[in-house]
């Protein structure tokens, strides 16, 4: 591999700063996994169908597996690693999943908790039929569903409330 | 020393949820949240392929695109020449291999084991691998690899005029009575075929591994079932001693039964690190998951039932068929749950297995219950309108005082109260009879039961406990954690039996340099492992009781007491008398660092090989017939569904389910695997099929959005409720199996719902609209 073929990019993870060369072609996923050990972000397709691979840029959920490591530059990437705050206090999501276990083999649940954080930042969790539907895209073999509605309901309703104290 | 009495220990902890007053959360059968949760939830856990390994390289296997035929040529003169290749493997360069023992313990032939094939038996067979620096360019050189065919017809699957009728298998064959005699003489008779098709585990992390060789001895960061077993195949296919494998896979990302053996892709991987002499790593790819090792296979049954007006069977006459590959063996026993489910005077079950060109089959969550349980199921069900009573009635009117076909009592059968139980909370007496009586606009709504069962496998453990300098407890073992919730039930055991809070308990699992195990599979390991861990466990608290009696240096040395007490992490006379100190003080004033004991529930005349073959075979297990009962776990699923008239599409919109695994040692977790094996019945029911293309043999649907697993959307809320009882012929602590059950029965359930909601009866899974329209 001669080095012209590869090019300089520049990611904002979590707040930090990250100085990677890399072939065009690697994926935000791969970048994240293989280049910078941040494997909490999980690959369970790569093509886009199950999303483990979910993370947040500037906010928004995408898939990790369907976007160049390029395309995130200048943009803020927020993984699972960066959702916890500084001192590990848990984000409301993370704890609802954990008192509802809502998960099995956690494979899938990093993203699901990526999914549920927007889910509840869209407003789409008003009801257990809104949440359904807006976290269909988080596939979960081990058939923790309605233990993750249950983990967003609650969560939502206790951002929500610390949303109210705050204002 | 009577120390461990449980009892004593729980009422005398202050922790944990005692809202109900009876166990405490972080004792056996108390609700303990999972102890690797917080490592999953923050993305902490490292599951086997993501070490981060210097000199890492990254190998991408190549398939056939034939099923059948031989490799005429491989070019691979483009791939070598692409940036970053370090090897391209081929059948003409591999290393020689030995053919290893399988898991029933055959031992192998004396020819080499090759995981690249010149002949090819299925579409989607390794042909060869490129390994380059980084994943990228090995992907992009695999795509260079030119392989050229000689192509010969192949037998795609079971519904293809070359299968035939295949190969008997006469150790399925179970027969009493004159079943035929008894069907032609009954006054009610019914006979139908029920079919499932392909089915595939699809845990959420892909199969793969990193293999590091340093001189002879191999390290495998794999997701494994059966770190053992596998390490046993390792040394055999690469003739090191056992000793030189290791195997670690500390998370698992789902298995389902795929992820117990080492696979051709993992030779290859293993080969290629050996060859370049630094590490490859192998990520088998979600399409590949479909091919690089078996799923469930295609079934068809035909079942006939003759019964009495009453509608009490007189006879059940049974034959199975399942598809297997053209080299390898996989029986999918059919008539398992159909010769123990109704009492039956007269009975016959036999089956064949079809050779067809695909990968061999394998293991999915309670292979042979759950296809045998959708045709018994359904079967009973049809023969309940047959006689015109309802379909909970007709399961009580035949139900199985003891094991019809051993002629045994049952250790345990809490079924009837699951039937009882599970109707209650479902409202079961309000169903009308007829189909097509419910609807709710253009939605059809239906009411339909089935019963599911699954054997309790037993198998003998061993387990490492040690108390440490600061009276915390450490629990090891080479068994596994893939979401069941080992992690956290053996730190409850421990924590019960030592006296600790489970949160000084670390359990260190999925590391074969831990104390051997056997497979996780069949729903064995909570049983077997709970009661090892209880074993080493008592021990270690034994010499810690010693210790502190007889130690001239303990404080409790002047107080001449027979026993002493451990809870909460301290120590104390149970008289309450005398000094009360924590268990790191004790360690500190008798001297000693730790305490360490190992465990094991394996008969004392055991020698090191058979530890062996406990540990890397099966054939160590007990029969669950063993002895003087039959051992089974129950269940009984109540589901409604509502089926769209127009388009035939089937919602399930309400589920409840009455189970019997017996005593749970953590019911929070227990009741997530259960839902989620009635979640898995869901999908098979409703969306899963893997669609063969009839030219090529190839699985159409390889990929998550074409091969359908149930998404959040298509589940309701689940009401799950435990009718089980503790049943000591089962295990050491009274459980039985947990994580196959709720899969069996889901399908009939919904299948004889949409007959309920719509007068049709679908006998092929999935069902699909286009079955109901």
């Amino acid at each position: 591999m001669t080095s012209k073929t590869r090019i300089p990019i520049q990611l904002q993870i979590n707040g930090h700063r990250h100085e990677l060369e890399v072939e065009p072609r690697v994926t935000l996923l791969d970048a994240l996994r293989d280049h910078l050990g941040l494997t909490g972000t999980k690959k369970g397709c790569d093509q886009g169908q199950c999303g483990a691979c979910t993370v947040h840029i500037d906010g928004q959920r995408v898939l990790a597996c369907l976007t160049l490591a390029a395309q995130a530059q200048g943009r803020a990437v927020t993984s699972i690693e960066g959702l916890a705050d500084g001192d590990g206090t848990l984000h409301a999501v993370q704890a609802a999943f954990l008192e509802q276990d809502a998960f099995q083999c956690g494979y899938c649940t990093p993203g699901q908790i990526m999914s549920a954080v927007a889910c509840i930042r869209e407003g789409h969790a008003g009801s257990d039929d809104e949440i359904r539907e807006y976290m269909a895209g988080n596939l979960c073999r081990c058939g923790a569903y309605p233990h993750i509605v249950a983990a967003v309901r609650q969560a939502a309703l206790e951002v929500a409330s610390s949303m109210e104290t705050a204002s | 020393m009577t120390v461990h009495e449980i009892r004593t220990r729980q009422s005398e902890s202050k922790r944990g949820d005692a809202s109900d007053g009876a166990i405490f959360a972080e004792a056996v059968g108390g609700r303990l949240s999972r102890v690797d949760g917080p490592a999953k939830i923050t993305g902490a856990a490292k599951y086997a392929v993501e070490q981060q390994l210097e000199g890492l390289s990254h190998a991408v296997l190549v398939e056939s695109t034939i099923a059948a035929g031989k490799v005429r040529s491989i070019d691979t003169a483009a791939a070598e020449s692409a940036p970053g290749v370090l090897l391209v493997l081929t059948p003409d360069n591999v290393l020689r291999l030995n053919t290893a023992t399988d898991w029933l313990g055959t031992p192998p032939p004396d020819v080499p084991y090759c995981p690249l094939a010149r002949d090819i038996t299925f579409s989607g067979q390794h042909v060869a691998a490129v390994v380059a620096e980084s994943f990228e360019q090995a992907v992009a050189a695999a795509a260079l690899v030119k392989v050229s065919y000689d192509e010969t017809p192949a037998i795609v699957d079971l519904d293809d005029p070359k299968a035939g009728d295949g190969i008997p298998v006469d150790t399925m064959t179970k027969e009493w009575g004159d079943a035929q005699a008894a069907f032609t003489a009954a006054p009610v008779r019914i006979c139908a075929a029920y079919n499932t098709p392909r089915e595939y585990q699809a845990p959420m992390e892909p199969h793969g591994l990193i293999a590091h060789w340093q001189g002879d001895r191999l390290t495998v960061w794999e997701p494994s079932q059966w770190l053992d077993g596998m390490a046993r195949t390792y040394a055999e296919w690469f003739g090191v001693p056992f000793e030189n494998v290791r195997l670690v896979s500390p998370y698992i990302g789902g298995g389902f039964g795929s992820k117990a053996f080492a696979y051709g892709y993992g030779a290859v991987a293993a080969m290629a690190a050996k060859m370049l002499g630094r590490p490859v790593k192998l990520a088998v790819t979600r399409p590949q998951t479909f091919t690089a090792y078996g799923g469930r296979a295609a079934t068809r049954q035909t079942v006939a039932l003759g019964a009495d007006a009453e509608g009490r069977i007189q006879s059940i006459v049974h034959r199975g068929v399942n598809e297997t590959s053209v080299d390898g063996m996989w029986v999918e026993p059919l008539g398992s749950v159909t010769s123990i489910m109704y009492a039956t005077p007269n009975f016959s079950s036999r089956q064949n297995v079809v050779r067809v060109n695909t990968v061999v089959p394998g293991a999915l969550r309670a292979p042979g219950e759950n296809p045998s349980a959708f045709g018994i199921e359904s079967a009973i069900d049809e023969l309940a309108y047959e006689v015109g009573i309802d379909p909970l009635e007709i399961r009580l009117r035949n139900y199985a005082e003891q094991d019809p076909e051993v002629k045994k009592p049952w250790s345990t059968r809490q079924l009837r109260e699951a039937f009882a139980v599970g109707a209650a909370a479902f409202g079961w007496s309000k169903r009308p009879r007829e189909p097509r009586s419910m609807r709710d606009g253009n939605q059809l709504i239906g009411w339909g039961v089935a019963a599911g069962t699954y054997p309790v496998r037993r198998a003998y453990g061993e387990a490492m406990v040690r108390i440490l300098t600061d009276g915390s407890v450490e629990v090891e073992s080479s068994s596994i954690d893939m979401g069941q919730g080992t992690y956290t039930i053996l730190a409850q055991t421990a924590a019960e039996v030592v006296g600790v809070p489970a949160e000084n308990v670390v359990v260190k699992l999925g590391d074969s340099r831990y104390a051997r195990a056997g497979v996780t599979g069949g729903s064995r390991l909570a049983g077997v492992m709970t009661g090892a861990v209880h074993k080493a466990a008592t021990a270690a608290l034994d010499e810690l009781v010693g210790l502190a009696i007889s130690d001239p240096n303990s404080p409790f040395h002047a107080l001449q007491a027979n026993t002493l007490v451990v809870s909460e992490g301290r120590i104390r006379s149970p008289r309450g008398d005398g000094p009360d100190v924590s268990i790191a003080e004790l360690l500190g004033s008798v001297g000693r660092e730790q305490i360490e004991a190992m465990g094991d529930t394996t008969p004392a005349t055991w020698t090191a090989e058979d530890r062996y073959k406990n540990n890397t075979t099966i054939t160590m297990a007990l029969p669950h017939t063993e002895g003087d009962y039959s051992r089974h776990s129950w269940c009984a699923h109540f589901i409604e569904v509502r089926v769209d008239e127009d388009f035939g599409t089937v919602r399930v919109s309400r589920v409840v389910s009455a189970l019997d695994s017996g005593r749970l040692y953590n019911p929070k977790l227990a009741e997530s695997q259960w839902k989620g094996g009635i979640i898995m019945g869901i999908g098979q029911a409703l969306l899963e099929e893997g669609i063969v293309d009839r030219r090529h043999g190839r699985i159409v649907n390889n990929n998550l959005a074409d091969y359908l697993i149930a998404t959040n959307a298509d589940i309701p809320d689940i009401e799950v409720i435990s009718v089980g009882i503790p049943d000591l012929h089962s295990s050491l602590l009274g459980g039985k199996g947990v994580g196959e059950l709720g899969i069996v029965g889901v399908a009939p359930a919904i299948a004889n719902a949409v007959f309920h909601a719509t007068g049709k009866r679908v006998r092929d899974l999935p069902i699909t609209l286009e079955k109901l329209i």
